[in-house]
């Protein structure tokens, strides 16, 4: 792997561990990540692939792993003995004991007695589950493999065996939910006592069957006012639960904010490993083949299996910390742009940024410029206002 | 001295597609002045735009030599545009020739540019020769075909010759057609020199190539010539003939086709049409010349984001040196800043310039909604011309408004008959008269308003008659109407470049549409929109486009930052052909937007 001057990351940061585990039952009609059913293969071959390229990775990078997330996928629907080995992998190249967080994500009823067990003694910490909705037919327009009833049980389950912080994924905007049924899923959740909930607008990408049957005119996307209403009732209703907005989609009891989500939010170095999995360490972000087959050639003939790489210039860093960093509630950290940057943001995005805060949009404080609450809602907007700001040649510094 | 019997000078008129690049191929194949292997498809379209775009746009020649009963003739191919936008060049090419060919489809028979440009070749007194093409294809009709171009266009159908520019059959007949039905140019190679300038093109390396058809006398390279109506003198460095590529000769003398380069600059120093003469012994019956180009259609170019102003202005100088079809001038907008008024030849032409433009001269452009020109008449009773509703004088002072008429031909299907008089009704033509062609076919002749086809008539016109209907037109003169000015608000805010003028019965219906269409060009914004359309101070017509609650991306994580990151540089350039008025970002497509009336 070519190396280049670290230009964005303080040598010493912590930085994360990604694994990606890319099968899935079946796949669900809004899903963009990649994944398979897993079906009747082997999983071995890909999973001894991803312990080389985590211990590769591992040990040729110089920040020491303080989180780590499997993701998927579904990370729990491996069988016993691959999970473990897995699991395994980062106990051998990471020191588990110096780990802030341990993330695995599930599903409802991927995890039994003996999976939730196997993960508490792997030294995971948190587990993010899949429960999207509390209704029934909800779950079968994002076709989903599990029922309401699944989810309460599987919490227990985790609880039972002493799974330390447990989030929650829901999913607003689906075509036939209204702000009623909306308000009851998050009750439902609110009941079950996670640490964490992660509240996502249904998002139509490029490519999931969701997306093209819209295009056909054979699914009602949810009204645009509806979803706005939508999420400002989760902020209220999460809020007054006691759960804190941290980022737009993420709500956390105070202190089980998912520490290692945070490094991508703030732009920290992150190590990816698996399938289709993206790293970033020392401004060189990579990407590796999202194909099972492909990965496992690639990682046996090259030693790893990467098909993109690009080297995060100024300009590209510039609307990085922006787009990342006003997704927190926090906000852009004034002294990070200016430690990497080597200017105040205030200075550089000057009027468009005055512009956005006469509107109500962004708060300027001392230390962080921050969206609003009414910013929030439109911050694919606000973002874009700033990183449209023309970038004076003096921006350009000497990057060493 | 060229023996004036063997020389043919002959251009290929047909209607769109009918294979007239095709054929011009085959004959420059035939005649071997290009093989097989040098010929690219379609050799004489030699502009990329013209090829994306399919058609001709310039003039194109090649002289072709032919062997016949033991003797070479000099076939000089004068290629024109294909397009009713360009009738113009056409008829510049018929004054060079003593013949055409009428090339007519064997499957789709004769259509609307075939009656016009044959009635052009008519009129010029030249000789025709009908060129059935297409018989290779298995709907091929060729006698029927030939038979209605008889009734049609008068011509004898017995000596109608059948070709296949495809195959090549028929070639051979094609060829001794044109050496025994077109005759020799006559013109006295003794004479004082009168050469008529019909073409021009600029060369980075030699300056200006003047395509030339010699009528008497002899001029060859160091000759001192004047071009008449410039009143300009220049020594002759090169004479040539193109083969197709120029190629240099002794001399150009009556009758012949060619070129010359004479250490002329630029094209604005040479009039299309000017007749050229020797200094030493000029002529005194100059040729008749043309007519300029009519501008009808005019628009504004203005710089979009990313280009200035000054950008703009040097592309469409450079552009102009090689294509001097349009005419521009400088023009201010509230909305849009400073750019250009442009006059064109019709919507294609417009086209064609906005595409060259942005891609030759690597700016984007802004272009706002055409508009014809219209004669306005004062109460003191001056008149004048105004091309842009922005021009219309205070309507107290106006006695009336004239718009531009054209007349007509639509050549349609029959049973098409009703639905094309419904259309043309809404578009407030007056039925002239209607022929039949065949049992099957109609030419109808209506006299329209202009503005009422510009933008989109030929597109419904194929639509109501499946794809068949072909239309062609000139423009016959003013004729006063109801006219008024419409304008249009976005957040309360006239936007200039958005006016239309527009017959007083269509207002409620054409503001309605305009704000529809607007209203879907215009993204939501952090606030609710206004949008307006007014005649003087009453609001005839309203929408709102909503202000936008939502727009965030529910999940960013590790894996999506370069993609989004990437988005945001898209939308960046997306932004470039934006303009910002009253607050509102409308894009480039929304000044388009008044072009379709009925999308
Ligand atoms: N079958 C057949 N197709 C032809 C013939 N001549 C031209 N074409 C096709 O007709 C279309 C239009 O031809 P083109 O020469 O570009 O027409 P133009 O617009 O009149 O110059 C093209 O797709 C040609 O390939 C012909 O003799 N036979
Ligand atoms: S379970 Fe999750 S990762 Fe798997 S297909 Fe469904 S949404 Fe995608």
């Amino acid at each position: 792997m070519p190396s280049n001057p670290p230009i964005t990351s303080p040598s010493l940061a912590p930085c994360g561990l990604y694994v990606h585990v890319p099968f899935c039952e079946t796949k669900c009609g809004y899903c963009d990540f990649y994944s398979v059913a897993l079906k009747d293969r082997n999983p071995t071959p890909l999973v001894d692939c991803i312990g080389r390229e985590l211990r590769q990775r591992v040990n040729g990078c110089a920040h020491a792993v303080r989180t780590v997330f499997f993701g998927g996928g579904t990370p729990t629907i491996l069988p016993l003995s691959e999970l473990a080995r897995l699991l395994n992998f980062v106990y051998e190249a990471v020191n588990v004991r110096q780990l802030e967080e341990f993330t695995v994500e599930a599903n409802p009823a991927t995890v039994d007695d003996e999976k939730a067990e196997l993960l508490v003694s792997s030294g995971v910490s948190r587990v993010s589950m899949g429960a999207q909705s509390f209704f029934r037919n909800e779950l079968a327009t994002l076709e989903r493999l599990h029922s309401p009833e699944d989810i309460a049980p599987s919490v227990a389950t985790l609880r039972r065996h002493g799974v330390g912080q447990i989030n929650l994924d829901l999913i607003f905007g689906i075509p036939g939910q209204t702000l009623e049924t909306w308000s009851q899923s998050l009750s439902r959740a609110i009941d079950l006592g996670p640490d964490h909930i992660a509240c996502y607008g249904l998002t139509y990408e490029p490519g999931t069957r969701l997306t093209a049957m819209r295009r056909h005119g054979r699914m009602t996307p949810c009204d645009e006012d509806i979803e706005a209403d939508m999420f400002l009732r989760t902020f209220d209703t999460l809020e007054s639960a006691g759960y804190r907005q941290y980022e737009i989609s993420n709500y956390a009891k105070p202190g089980c904010e998912c520490r290692h989500n945070l490094l991508y939010w703030r732009n920290e170095p992150y190590i990816g490993v698996g399938p289709s999995a993206a790293g970033c360490v020392d401004g060189r972000r990579y990407k590796n083949v999202a194909d099972v087959a492909g990965y496992v050639r690639l990682i046996e003939r090259d030693g790893h299996a990467e098909v993109d790489s690009e080297i995060i210039d100024t300009e590209m860093l510039i609307v990085e910390l922006v787009m990342m960093q006003l997704r927190l509630n926090e906000g852009l950290s004034i002294a990070v742009f200016r430690e990497r940057i080597g200017v105040d943001p205030r200075d550089s995005f000057g009027e468009a940024l005055m512009r956005l805060v006469d509107l109500g949009l962004v708060t300027v404080s001392d230390t962080h410029i921050a969206l609003t609450r009414s910013g929030r809602l439109v911050a694919n907007t606000v973002v874009a206002e700033l990183a449209a700001v023309p970038r004076q040649a003096d921006l350009a510094l000497p990057i060493l | 001295m060229p023996d004036l019997s063997l020389i043919r000078n002959f251009s290929i008129v047909a209607h769109i597609d009918h294979g007239k690049s095709t054929l011009a191929d085959r004959i420059l194949e035939y005649t071997g002045v290009v093989t097989k292997r040098e010929m690219r498809e379609q050799f004489l379209d030699d502009m990329d735009l013209e090829r994306e775009m399919g058609i001709t746009i310039k003039a194109n020649r090649a002289t072709c030599p032919y062997p016949y009963k033991g003797r070479t003739y000099m076939l000089n191919l004068i290629d024109t545009p294909g397009h009713v936008d360009f009738h113009y060049e056409v008829s510049r090419a018929l004054a060079a020739c003593e013949g055409v060919l009428v090339l007519v489809d064997a499957t789709q028979g004769v259509q609307a540019q075939t009656v016009a440009n044959a009635f052009a070749a008519i009129e010029a007194g030249l000789s025709i020769v009908l060129v059935i093409n297409k018989i290779d294809l298995p709907a091929a009709r060729p006698e029927d075909i030939a038979l209605e171009a008889e009734q049609v266009l008068g011509l004898d159908a017995s000596h109608a010759v059948f070709t296949s520019g495809k195959t090549g059959v028929g070639m051979d007949d094609l060829f001794k057609a044109i050496v025994e039905h077109i005759p020799p140019p006559n013109g006295d190679p003794q004479g004082a020199l009168r050469a008529l300038i019909y073409d021009a093109k600029s060369d980075i390396h030699r300056g200006v190539i003047c395509h030339t058809r010699v009528f008497d006398g002899t001029f060859k390279r160091g000759d001192k010539i004047d071009l008449m109506a410039a009143g300009r003198s220049f020594i002759i460095t090169e004479v040539g003939k193109f083969t197709p590529k120029p190629g240099a000769v002794e001399s150009l003398s009556a009758g012949e086709v060619g070129y010359f380069v004479a250490g002329i600059k630029t094209l604005v120093d040479v009039t299309i049409g000017d007749t050229l003469t020797l200094a030493s012994n000029p002529t005194d019956r100059p040729l008749p010349g043309y007519q300029p180009p009519q501008q009808m259609v005019f628009c504004d170019f203005y710089p979009g984001m990313g280009s200035t102003t000054d950008q703009l202005r040097e592309a469409m100088e450079k552009l102009w040196l090689n294509d001097s079809s349009y005419t521009y001038a400088t023009v201010g907008s509230d909305a849009l800043g400073i750019g250009f008024r442009c006059g064109f030849l019709g919507l294609l032409h417009m086209r064609i310039i906005q595409e060259r433009l942005e891609r030759e001269g690597n700016v984007t452009v802004v272009q706002t909604a055409p508009t014809v020109t219209y004669e306005i008449k004062l109460k003191d009773g001056t008149v004048t011309r105004i091309e842009s509703p922005s021009e219309l004088p205070d309507m107290s002072n106006i006695e009336e408004i004239r718009e531009p008429f054209v007349n007509a031909q639509l050549i349609i299907p029959a049973e098409c008959v009703g639905v094309v008089m419904q259309l043309s009704r809404e578009r407030r033509g007056r039925h002239i008269k209607t022929e039949y062609l065949s049992p099957t076919r109609v030419m109808m002749t209506y006299d329209l308003p202009l503005c009422e086809i510009i933008y989109d008539f030929y597109d419904k016109l194929k639509s109501c008659t499946k794809g068949y209907g072909t239309a062609d037109y000139h423009v016959r003169g003013y004729d006063p109407g109801d006219m008024v000015k419409m304008d249009i608000l976005v957040n309360g805010v006239p936007v200039d470049a958005l006016s239309v003028i527009v017959h007083r019965d269509k207002t409620l219906y054409r503001g309605r549409r305009l704000l529809e269409r607007l209203k879907k060009q215009i993204d939501r914004h952090q606030f609710e929109i206004p949008l307006q359309a007014a005649i003087g101070t009453k609001v005839i017509a309203r929408e709102t486009i909503k202000a936008f609650r939502k727009d965030v991306t529910a999940k960013c994580y590790g894996g999506d930052i370069t993609r989004k990151r990437k988005l945001l540089d898209k939308q960046k350039e997306g932004k470039k052909r934006m303009r910002t008025v009253g607050n509102v970002s409308i894009p480039q497509e929304a000044f388009m937007s008044i072009l379709d009336p009925d999308d």
